[in-house]
């Protein structure tokens, strides 16, 4: 029960961070933990493909694309910087949220335990991952170091230029 | 996974690894490690492919399909020609000299991923990868027209990703897992296809999409043209064939196109693979710059794969896999060629080009061995697969797919000639006379890839009963 509410409160935080964040780097690294947690809380509930592919997908495919993206960006100088006051605003609505939660959740958070409570027979996440899906983990380690490679291959051109 | 095979994908991506680490303060280490990997994996395949008892017909020790063994060499082939005349063409102090080689041993890693799968979500990750490199290796110079082509290959391969990965999915509900055997399985089976069938023809239509066929050709040429040179020789040599034309024939042959279950989507594919067929080659008649017109040719060839993928009987498998091989070699020989003619005159305007023969013998003599295999010429290798394709067809029963594809392989003929009239024969121009041949190192790989579109010529029957055999262990 801990567990789930850590890491429901982990996706909240790491979201809220995704948007407000001001480097687009940072918001993109944000979004992987995300989908990390989300992929997390889907183990969890028994879900171990869905867990599976949010990791390989979300986390993984999609975060070097974006990094790949952001890296190809030239920082520009604005003239006029951005109003970020909708985004202070965020961490208010977020708490008040929250509070409403505290109220309302915790039945439908006991009720998503007992589903979870159902599958824990579906193994840990680390036997899904290998026994399921061996062959992905090479995947996502050639897909990592490709996007190291795509950043080293375009970072020293834009600082010579 | 084909584990048999598995080291081909470690190897290249530990030297990839590895290269930017040690060639920090040598830049030249990179080349040299780059070349070493790849000539020692090709040095492996040739003892598994080239063994007495397999140059006897006894394919007993050749590992699963045959198909991976035989893609892997085409893919490690091209990649070695392509690193080791990079290693002469780069400019000396280019800053991301490494990362290169470190893309294309991750593009090689990723190449052998795919042709070794067995599984569609594995699938998908390793073009994906294949995806991300490529783009980046688009835009290595940075050129106005690599970051135009970059982007537009962008746009249409992600969507096509998109397509592909909601195929998946609804193929794991209706079928439970994403296993290749299990759909092969299925449609042996006399279940009702419907749904199955739906979700390999959105994996189909994101792969038709990846291979450059018609209607969705509109990145290709600009991809092509604007790559930095030796790059458009890797992506049109062995990039588009492995992550969309492989895709088509397994799909093709997991789907049991021959035993007429999936007849909508075969004709579907059939008919794309004509209309690439004949777009493809009347577009490239109108061609005026050297590489867009290999680019155009490019479509019109890989669409002979695909008619004969979609055909799918062991004849038709048997003349797409073949001209996968020989495409590969051919528009290698011609891409690598068309840069050292931008090296040397500094342009690949046709019109600006002319009587290059007589300053550049190599160059234009290993040109127009491709560009006569590429047209079907006998007895060079592109006949045989091109003969093998219209010989399915016929026996089909598809008079007229086999009349057009026999007529379009002479527009072929066509353009060609036109291009050899205004770039290697004919009188010399202003930009010929200021050519001179390019070193020897550059002429290295075009001379071996010619060697290998002639050998494998005239040794056809040898090679016929390994691509014979492939077939068979694919259908059955």
């Amino acid at each position: 029960m801990t567990y789930h509410n850590l890491l429901f409160t982990l996706a909240v935080l790491f979201a809220l961070w995704a948007v407000m964040a001001k480097k687009l780097l940072t918001s993109a690294i944000m979004l992987a933990l995300l989908s990390v947690t989300v992929s997390l809380i889907f183990f969890n509930l028994g879900a171990p493909w869905a867990g599976v592919f949010e990791l390989s997908v979300c986390a993984g495919l999609i975060t070097v694309l974006f990094i790949g993206a952001v890296s190809l960006i030239r920082a520009v100088e604005e003239k006029h910087p951005e109003s970020r006051a909708p985004f202070n605003a965020l961490p208010l609505a977020a708490a008040i949220f929250a509070i409403a939660g505290w109220f309302y959740l915790p039945a439908f958070f006991d009720e998503l335990a007992s589903w979870r409570r159902l599958a824990e027979s579906s193994g840990t996440i680390g036997a899904a991952l290998w026994d399921l899906r061996r062959p992905d983990i090479l995947g996502q380690v050639l897909m990592l170091a490709a996007g190291v490679f795509v950043i080293k291959s375009v970072f020293p051109r834009r600082t010579e230029k | 996974m084909d584990k048999g095979l598995l080291a081909y994908l470690l190897i290249p991506l530990l030297s990839a690894v590895i290269i930017p680490f040690a060639a920090r303060n040598r830049p030249r280490l990179a080349d040299i490690l780059a070349n070493v990997t790849l000539l020692a994996g090709l040095v492996n395949l040739g003892w598994l492919a080239l063994r007495p008892s397999v140059v006897r017909g006894d394919f007993a020790d050749i590992p699963g399909d045959g198909l991976a063994l035989l893609l892997v060499g085409a893919i490690y082939l091209v990649a070695l020609c392509v690193t080791f005349f990079s290693a002469w063409f780069m400019e000396e102090g280019q800053p991301n000299r490494a990362a290169y080689y470190s893309l294309i041993l991750a593009s090689v890693s990723a190449m052998t991923g795919v042709v070794t799968t067995t599984d569609f979500f594995t699938l998908y990750v390793f073009i994906e990868v294949l995806a991300v490199t490529s783009f980046a290796l688009i835009t290595t110079d940075e050129s106005r027209g690599g970051i135009e082509g970059a982007l537009k290959y962008f746009f249409l391969t992600f969507p096509a990703s998109a397509l592909i990965i909601v195929g998946i999915s609804i193929l794991l509900i209706t079928l439970g897992n994403l296993q290749f055997e299990t759909l092969r399985f299925f449609m042996s089976t006399d279940v009702p296809p419907g749904p199955v069938v739906f979700a390999s023809a959105l994996i189909m239509l994101g792969f038709l999409i990846k291979a450059g066929v018609v209607p969705f050709h509109a990145w290709t040429p600009d991809a092509y043209q604007g790559a930095y040179a030796p790059v458009s020789a890797h992506l049109a040599g062995i990039v588009t064939k492995i992550s969309g034309v492989y895709a088509i024939v397994k799909l093709g042959t997991l789907l049991r196109f021959f035993d007429g279950r999936a007849s909508a989507l075969s004709e579907m594919v059939m008919f794309l693979g004509l209309l690439s067929i004949a777009v493809g080659a009347l577009a490239a008649l109108r061609q005026k710059d050297f590489k867009r017109m290999l680019a155009f040719s490019s479509i019109s060839q890989v669409g002979y794969i695909v008619l004969a993928a979609g055909l799918g009987t062991p004849l038709a498998v048997i003349g797409a896999v073949f001209h996968l091989f020989n495409h590969a070699t051919f528009k290698t020989v011609l891409f690598l060629n068309s840069a050292s003619v931008e090296k040397s005159s500094g342009t690949t305007d046709m019109g600006k080009l002319g009587g290059l023969e007589h300053s550049m013998p190599w160059t234009s003599w290993t040109s127009v061995i491709a560009l006569l295999s590429t047209a079907g010429v006998p007895p060079l290798s592109g006949f045989w697969s091109k003969l093998l394709i219209i010989l399915a067809l016929w026996e089909a029963g598809l008079r007229g797919y086999a009349g057009l594809a026999l007529l379009f392989s002479i527009v072929t003929l066509a353009y060609f000639m036109v291009m050899q009239r205004k770039v290697f024969f004919g009188k010399k121009s202003q930009a010929a006379e200021s050519a001179p041949e390019v070193s020897a190192p550059l002429l290295a790989p075009a001379v071996l890839m010619s060697a290998v579109i002639v050998a494998l010529g005239l040794l056809f029957p040898y090679f016929y009963t390994y691509v014979k055999m492939v077939a068979e262990r694919i259908i059955l």
